[in-house]
């Protein structure tokens, strides 16, 4: 059924959270021919029956590759960085229950579009893909709450 | 035209005024250059696309402003904009902003605040601020359906006794009702959009006075 995954996490903390860290991120990407996310700039692209499953492997590409391709010397960074990757595996398990109720089907376009992303993420080596990857959380953020929060149409 | 690149200093405080999706490039003139005949150069880039692009109104020109509306118009994607400056046969090297994301950073205006009283309250009726327009003969989109979880701040003084409160709401009207009678109340209301923090723009205060109680008009009499 096309019943919506809601989220129900402290999106305004996570955003505080990379807020403060987005500009530093940023500036450090120098590939601004690449973007990793470009699937979500464009979600009209992505049919409503297709956002939970996006969100489910987005939040597995961030937990198995960005979050460990990243290496960081600034402890403010690391500490913002994993408390989001902190936020992420909570996200995750409630998007497992959306599962068990199968709201969260996983169409072949829904896996194409991330294929998109991985595919994205190899143009670039693994610390500049990762560090693109978090300076593109915004993108994300924007997406989970348009999409999974209760104030969302 | 071919000049010495980095005889100038650099074009400072390059950023993008942006409110209701208009999307204006300012900057500040080098430092030591106040007055010079300085012109200036603008680029933009579109985050993921694979070259700087040139906006022809915004070549060799003195004002030390570029309107990028257009060229920004896609809110869902990310850009960056650079300029330089250009004097005699010296130019700076490029100035360039940060990665500018409208969807996010956009100033939502003010909404159009209307006041009609009653003895003991007050009508607000408030409309709701438009996305910026190509044309302005285009259709007209509102802020909240860009934003469908926009809300008001409606802040409200008492002349009078001096308290003010402020209530937020998600639709387009609100009474104020249990107000005293012949007192004047000072109004103003915000629009803003949870999420990542953004500049407001406070709609102007209008101040209105509730009627006279009609009881005590009668009595008088």
């Amino acid at each position: 059924s096309l019943k919506r995954c809601l989220i129900s996490v402290d999106m305004r903390f996570i955003e505080k959270s990379f807020q403060g860290i987005k500009r530093e991120l940023q500036a450090k990407d120098t590939f601004q021919n690449v973007t990793v996310l470009s699937i979500l700039e464009s979600p009209k692209n992505i049919k409503p029956a297709d956002v939970c499953c996006v969100t489910k492997h987005l939040l597995t590409f961030y937990r198995d590759r960005v979050f460990q391709d990243h290496q960081e010397s600034s402890p403010q960074i690391v500490r913002k960085i994993s408390s989001i990757a902190n936020s992420f595996l909570y996200m995750q398990k409630t998007l497992h229950q959306c599962q068990e109720q199968r709201w969260c089907h996983c169409s072949q376009e829904a896996t194409n579009a991330t294929r998109t992303v991985h595919d994205n993420y190899d143009q670039l080596d693994v610390h500049s893909a990762a560090l693109k990857s978090l300076g593109e959380l915004d993108i994300f953020l924007a997406w989970i709450d348009k999409n999974h929060q209760e104030t969302s149409a | 035209a071919t000049c010495v690149s980095g005889g100038l200093p650099q074009p400072t405080n390059i950023t993008f005024i942006s409110i209701n999706m208009q999307n204006i490039l300012r900057w500040n003139p080098p430092a030591e250059l106040q007055g010079a005949e300085v012109t200036y150069t603008v680029q933009y880039f579109i985050y993921g696309q694979k070259k700087w692009l040139s906006k022809p109104e915004c070549r060799n020109i003195n004002r030390t402003y570029c309107d990028l509306s257009v060229e920004t118009s896609d809110y869902e994607h990310q850009y960056y904009a650079k300029v330089k400056a250009m004097w005699e046969t010296n130019c700076s090297r490029w100035a360039e902003t940060t990665r500018f994301y409208p969807f996010l950073e956009t100033q939502i205006g003010p909404p159009e605040v209307a006041l009609t009283t009653g003895e003991k309250s007050i009508s607000i009726t408030l409309t709701a601020p438009e996305k910026w327009k190509r044309n302005p003969e285009d259709s007209t989109v509102f802020m909240q359906q860009i934003y469908p979880n926009l809300k008001y701040n409606v802040s409200v003084y008492n002349t009078k006794s001096k308290r003010m409160w402020s209530q937020s709401i998600t639709n387009h009207t609100l009474v104020l009702s249990w107000l005293e009678p012949s007192t004047l109340y000072c109004v103003q209301v915000e629009a803003f959009i949870p999420g990542p923090p953004r500049l407001i723009q406070p709609s102007h205060k209008q101040c209105v006075s509730t009627l006279e109680d009609q009881a005590s008009a009668l009595k008088v009499r």
